[in-house]
């Protein structure tokens, strides 16, 4: 009597359960093979920009008959269905957004100018000596080339600069400057790089001197140079300066991000 | 009360009011956990789409280099296991001890199977030096971003087959517990969960496939 009881019961907690029947559970494996033979064939044919929309067509009803019938999502509360479907709503919003900004930034991705703009000679006169001009150009090429690691405020608090060690330089102190704070000083140090500090020698010259003075007019009056600290950096202070045109295979990081930035800035 | 402990020796934990509130629980638990996963291939497939859209002469020339007979063998390898998967599950609700074991096992060789072909195909591309960023030293794809194609490649389907792996533990696991009668048809909730896992390894394949081997 007890055990009837048991199975009686056994029999009523089942009933919640919705078991797939073995026919229905080929039947759906059968049609994803068959979807998966479908997708494979239609690939082979060149059909250009549909071939790609069939494929991502067939995966997702593959996908819904996985979720409906092996995930058994049909017969699931509601609140799962809804749980598990609106990831996916998120990554449809995800994906969305990223492709309108990668297809639809038009003009602002200004390419063949921007490279002409850099081969240009140069545009300020004597760079080595600092002038309000060169310290606001370099305010600008700092936020889009430095700031990142030696903090927007050139305190060595950049983001990409925390876990490094030695951290990055802190620009408004003068002391701890292994070079020296001299204009020729930074130059180089920008060109060849130092320590953890990578070279920016793909920049224009005109750039790094700019640089130079805006990171050096962040903190105390910055060291004169002298006669023998621009022959060691080969410039003679009392010409005008040529310019320096920029290697032609700068990385393309760095050509992502100045090309972001709008042409009138750039030159 | 008895109904709310059930036979074979499971009992639900003590907050729960009964069997079938655990059952609930657990299973809405587990499609939070795939939410997390769907999030987390998400990322991947967004940088998919942002490097073929901006590199798509890459990505073609690339993704002829992927065996598609591999790649097929192994969706087939995948859908065939969701299914002995399903059908495990259905024995573990009718409490057919024998077939969820069979059932188990198959599914375990199948993903056995995908991992072989893995193998081949991993190591064809490390020969043909068909490897992510620095390491790339094949020279007959000659675009500067080709590498990248392979990053994503490794990252994509590496994470896929760790996923895969992570799976046959589990697998391994569940009939450890059938063996020792743990399972009834009123207690089965780790094989559903297991299930509801292995099949969204194969939604991600179903994706994975057309996208890095048929259409690149």
């Amino acid at each position: 009597m007890k055990g009837a009881n048991m199975e009686k019961k056994t029999e009523s907690h089942q009933h919640h359960h919705y078991i797939l029947p073995t026919s229905t559970a080929c039947a759906v494996g059968g049609a994803l093979l068959v979807l998966t033979f479908i997708t494979v064939w239609v690939a082979g044919i060149d059909l250009g920009k549909i071939n790609f929309l069939v494929a991502m067509i067939v995966a997702t009803i593959k996908a819904s008959l996985v979720g409906m019938w092996f995930m058994n999502l049909r017969k699931d509360r509601r609140e799962n269905a809804v749980i598990f479907l609106t990831s996916f709503l998120f990554l449809a919003i995800f994906i969305a957004l990223t492709v309108t900004d990668l297809f639809y930034r038009g003009d602002v991705y200004v390419k063949e100018p921007w490279v002409a703009s850099v081969q240009s000679k140069s545009r300020f006169k004597k760079p080595w000596v600092s002038t309000p001009e060169l310290v606001s150009y370099g305010k600008t090429q700092f936020n889009i080339q430095c700031a990142m690691c030696h903090g927007a405020g050139g305190k060595g608090d950049g983001p990409a600069g925390v876990a490094l060690k030695p951290s990055p330089r802190n620009f408004t102190q003068a002391d701890g400057w292994k070079a020296g704070r001299k204009p020729t000083r930074v130059f180089k140090t920008l060109t060849e790089g130092l320590g953890g500090m990578p070279a920016f020698g793909s920049l224009p010259s005109d750039d790094r001197w700019a640089l130079a003075q805006y990171v050096l007019s962040l903190g105390p009056v910055a060291d004169q140079d002298a006669a023998a600290d621009f022959a060691a950096i080969k410039v003679d202070p009392n010409k005008e300066s040529a310019g320096e045109e920029a290697v032609t295979s700068i990385p393309v990081d760095v050509a992502i991000e100045r090309m972001a930035v709008p042409e009138e800035k750039t030159n | 009360m008895s109904e709310t402990s059930v036979a074979h020796g499971h009992h639900h934990a003590h907050h729960f009011e009964s069997a079938e509130a655990e059952f609930e629980a657990c299973k809405q638990g587990m499609w939070l956990f795939l939410v997390t996963e769907v999030l987390m291939f998400g990322g991947m497939f967004v940088a998919y789409t942002v490097f073929r859209g901006m590199y798509p002469e890459m990505f073609k020339a690339a993704h002829a280099k992927l065996a598609v007979p591999m790649g097929f063998t192994n969706t087939i390898i995948l859908i065939t296991s969701s299914l002995t998967m399903v059908l495990a599950v259905a024995a573990a609700q009718r409490g057919r001890k024998d077939r969820v074991l069979m059932h188990l096992s198959l599914t375990f060789l199948l993903a056995c199977g995908f991992l072989v072909v893995k193998y081949f195909e991993y190591s064809h591309k490390i020969h043909d030096g068909l490897l992510p960023g620095g390491f790339f030293t094949n020279t007959e794809l000659t675009h500067p971003k080709t590498p990248l194609f392979f990053s994503l490649y490794f990252i994509m389907t590496g994470i896929h087959a760790f996923h895969v792996i992570v799976g046959m533990g589990l697998m391994l696991w569940l009939a450890k517990r059938t063996m020792a009668n743990e399972f009834s048809p009123s207690y089965y909730t780790p094989v559903e969960l297991v299930g509801f896992y292995w099949h969204f390894v194969d939604l991600v394949w179903i994706y994975l496939f057309p996208l890095l081997y048929l259409v690149g």
